[in-house]
């Protein structure tokens, strides 16, 4: 087990240093330093700029040093936890990014509080009883909304609870303090998203596990049928769904930029794209290593996980 | 202002040129202002009723307190939220508006497209506009409890014209180019060619005294106060440093209290000085507490307004029409002189042909491509980039559709089977830029000539929007028609992006911009005018309106042509 942690960590670091690397090599070039300077000075600035005026500007902004010493100095400096500065926000990466994840934490914190039991007890109720009109109606409803792309579902949302009603407010941007009035339509649309997908794993794990051997000889040695799902189906059925649940938190990062950027909400995937677009190397540098980072542990806690919940499942 | 001993020669002139009727009674007004005759003076001469805007109380550029105005609130405002580094150096409106409350100009250009004094009294100029005197207010408190002197404004535009500091959208801005001068460095560039710097010729500002401030131009210029509101001329304090977000100094009623890029600029009334005295502001009654700008992209800001995150936005765009209509609240346009150009660069094939370019403009009905993308207000473009909101604007005869002159050109000129092009497209201001492209495209169609559309992303188009042979470019508006030509239709100057080049046109340009009478001005003007249109050099369709909206609460809300915000007599009822 803990040889299968250590290999997954190793597989991290050389993940993140392939990644920052090829970032590096992409935004090192002389169009990505226009694009900053543009984006410093203005477009019709830039152009006023003689050759001298704009060297001297990439020499303020340490841009002209060569590219593999800018590299190491990065390494060097991630590695004491100074994960550099944004140009567009003008201040220190590392804080930046650590708000906007925490903010993005709260929102998979209200996606998985109610996507969870949702998921898990329709999926059970489907699965209990394949090609029942139960499970054809989950099925259906299931799909039904996985199949609306997040942004519409956003749009029809707000368009009916906010502008229409007026329940919730239209943006969650939270300008005065942290509102959980605002929380509400971002939540719903990523729920709305996302169920059904967890829906119809834990349905089918819940199907297989109905058909086996032990739970028709639980059924026909009398036990009640309350006791034979709770007691001897439910633990085996949610093996697959635990796994899938755990790598949401993946998609949650950086699956969500949509919803944060509809919504004005400000979290990570936001932060990533305007970061992106600007082109703010350090914050999409710090942006990426936590981004490989969740992926990489989230995968490790699933695995782990699945030996716990299966004992069926050993490490070499 | 009425009791000034000297006034303009050229006032007087203009005064005669009224009474004769050659001159309308609001030119007469726009003149005399610009000249330094106080506004609130200026309409009494002319006979006309003062306007809310026009200063019976004290020479102030505000507009009139309100009786009914109710002190106190917050504004809170949907804007993007820049940095504040160095108002020099500001690259974005937004920037300025940020900015704008806290550091004030020396002139003030409202949204009636009148320039006022503001941190200057007053100002007059030499018969040949070479020489300019700016005096100063008395009395007005910097934030550090000291009073402004003309030393400070003299420091300001030192500053502005060093090369180190790179402020390019200062010195584009003929007033300040018109204190600069070549210098050799002494250096030889990568082809050998001796390296060249731009230096301020010495004594192109100076103080006269604690209260007068002179500026010596080489060559005449009429549009010194309208340089003095661009959004980079804001006047710092001598101890500023750069960013201004750390220590802002300035004479306005707010500094700022919290700023965080991408999502907040919390601006506080000023109450006291650094030094722990009252702080008095020159410039009468404000109303509002505080002023919240809150990051909202364009396209968001409506919604926000729509669902009471904010009281006022900063722009919305004419595909949200429909959208402001049905929401309650006010929305406010105003008439602007920011355009789109579908420029060609003279010296690129195939728009090196004069007669392709002939033919590209002759296709296109202006009227009609306009009347596709902005139904409702705004004016159609005759492609020479001066506005019919122009004071100088003069009315050439009407351009005409030509489907079949056009083919007969471009057979001439060798495309006999028709004519491919490819426009770069940015939408820097909007998806309108897309579309007014692709109405266009539509018409050019019927000519033979084939137009691609090329769509970048903004940053984009922003590395190439002077390089590429065919592009779409927007123009912002500038108060005067002959501002924006000296920028882009000179040769060598930095946004030349046609690579015009006629030494014709800029002796007539040269001419009308030393000309104050706007009568003989817009004579002169016909010329300008005249040779830009003939030498096709762009397809402009229309100037575009600007939208902005608030809520029923707001009042005194100013929709400004380039979108400069300046709340002082804005409230909240």
């Amino acid at each position: 087990m803990f040889k299968l942690i250590g290999r997954r960590l190793i597989q991290m670091v050389l993940i993140m240093l392939t990644a920052s690397f090829i970032l590096f090599v992409i935004f090192d070039t002389p169009e990505f330093k226009k694009r900053l300077a543009i984006q410093e000075l203005g477009g019709f600035a830039v152009s006023a700029l003689d050759e001298t005026t704009y060297n001297e500007w990439l020499e303020k902004k340490g841009l002209n040093v060569p590219f593999y010493q800018r590299y190491f100095n990065w390494m060097g400096n991630t590695l004491t936890g100074d994960f550099g500065f944004s140009y567009e926000k003008n201040r220190d990466a590392g804080p930046l990014v650590w708000e906007k994840l925490a903010n993005t934490g709260i929102l998979a914190l209200g996606v998985f509080g109610l996507m969870i039991p949702i998921s898990l007890i329709l999926g059970v109720l489907a699965g209990m009883k394949e090609a029942s009109l139960q499970d054809r109606a989950v099925s259906f409803i299931s799909v039904f909304f996985t199949s609306i792309p997040e942004v519409a579902t956003a749009i029809i949302l707000t368009v009916v609870f906010a502008l229409g009603l007026g329940w919730f407010p239209t943006k969650s941007a939270m300008i005065s303090g942290f509102s959980f009035h605002e929380l509400i339509l971002p939540v719903l649309t990523l729920v709305v998203y996302d169920f059904g997908y967890v829906a119809r794993m834990t349905r089918a794990s819940m199907a297989e596990v109905m058909t086996s051997q032990y739970i028709r000889t639980a059924v026909l040695k009398g036990i009640p049928y309350s006791r034979v799902i709770l007691r001897h189906a439910l633990r085996n059925a949610l093996i697959a769904p635990f796994t899938v649940i755990v790598l949401q938190l993946n998609w949650l990062l950086s699956g969500v930029v949509v919803v944060e950027v509809f919504f004005e909400y400000d979290g990570f995937g936001k932060l990533l794209l305007e970061a992106a677009l600007f082109p703010d190397i350090e914050v999409v540098q710090a942006c990426t290593l936590v981004a490989v980072a969740v992926a990489v542990i989230s995968q490790i806690i699933s695995d782990v996980g699945y030996t716990f919940l299966n004992p069926r499942i050993r490490f070499g | 202002m009425s009791s000034d001993k000297r006034v303009h020669p050229k006032v007087t002139e203009a005064k005669e040129l009224m009474e004769s009727g050659r001159m309308s009674r609001r030119e007469f007004v726009r003149t005399a202002a610009l000249l330094g005759v106080a506004a609130g003076t200026a309409y009494a001469m002319a006979g006309l009723p003062r306007p809310a805007f026009a200063d019976s109380h004290g020479n102030m550029p505000f507009p009139a307190d309100d009786p009914n105005a109710k002190e106190g609130g917050i504004l809170k405002v949907a804007m993007q939220i820049q940095k504040v580094e160095d108002p020099a150096t500001f690259s974005w409106v937004e920037m300025g508006n940020q900015a704008r409350h806290m550091m004030e100009y020396l002139a003030m250009t409202g949204p009636d497209n009148v320039t006022r004094p503001m941190l200057a009294e007053k100002w007059e100029a030499n018969d040949d506009l070479t020489e300019w005197k700016f005096h100063l207010r008395k009395g007005v408190m910097w934030h550090n409890g000291e009073e402004l002197k003309a030393e400070h404004v003299v420091w300001n535009v030192t500053r502005w014209l060093d090369a180190d500091l790179a402020a390019g959208g200062i010195i584009g801005l003929s007033t300040y180019s018109a204190m600069l001068e070549e210098h050799d460095t002494g250096e030889k560039d990568d082809d050998g060619e001796p390296k060249m710097v731009k230096k301020m010729i010495p004594g192109s500002v100076s103080a006269d005294g604690d209260y007068t401030v002179v500026f010596k131009l080489k060559k005449p210029v009429l549009s010194v106060a309208e340089d003095c509101y661009n959004y980079p001329t804001a006047i710092c304090h001598p101890s500023f440093k750069a960013p201004l977000s750390d220590n802002p100094i300035g004479t306005g009623p707010f500094t700022l209290a919290e700023l965080k890029v991408g999502e907040k600029c919390i601006l506080k009334r000023v109450t006291k000085t650094t030094d722990g005295k009252d702080f008095v502001y020159w410039g009468g009654k404000v109303y509002l507490d505080e002023i919240h700008y809150y990051n909202f992209d364009e396209d968001n800001q409506l919604v926000a307004l729509a669902g009471g995150d904010v009281d006022a936005i900063y722009e919305f765009g004419v595909e949200q029409m429909e959208l402001a209509k049905s929401l309650p609240g006010k929305v406010l346009a105003a008439k602007t002189a920011q355009t789109l150009l579908l420029r060609m660069q003279v010296d690129q094939p195939p728009f090196d042909d004069p007669k392709v370019r002939a033919a590209m403009t002759m296709a296109v009905d202006n009227a009609r491509a306009k009347a596709l993308v902005f139904p409702e207000g705004g004016s159609v473009g005759e492609n020479h980039h001066v506005c019919e909101i122009h004071p100088e604007y003069f009315k050439l005869p009407e351009m005409k559709r030509d489907v079949d002159g056009a083919k007969a050109l471009l057979a001439e000129a060798g495309h006999k089977d028709g004519l491919e092009v490819t426009i770069d497209v940015g939408n820097t201001d909007g998806p309108w830029h897309q579309t007014l492209c692709e109405a266009v495209r539509d018409q050019l169609k019927d000519a033979g000539i084939k137009m691609n559309i090329n769509v970048m992303p903004a940053s984009k188009f922003w590395e190439i929007w002077d390089k590429t042979p065919f592009g779409a470019v927007a123009w912002t508006h500038r108060p005067l028609g002959t501002m924006v030509l000296s920028l882009a239709y000179r040769k060598g100057v930095p946004w030349n992006e046609t690579h015009f080049d006629d030494p014709e046109f800029e002796a007539a340009l040269d001419d009308a911009e030393a000309t104050l009478d706007v009568e003989e001005r817009r004579a002169k003007m016909e010329k300008v005018e005249k040779i830009l249109q003939d030498a096709n050099i762009m397809i402009e369709p229309l100037f575009r309106p600007v939208y902005t909206m608030t809520s029923e609460a707001v009042n005194g809300y100013p929709a400004h042509p380039t979108q400069y915000h300046q709340f002082n007599k804005v409230w909240k009822s």
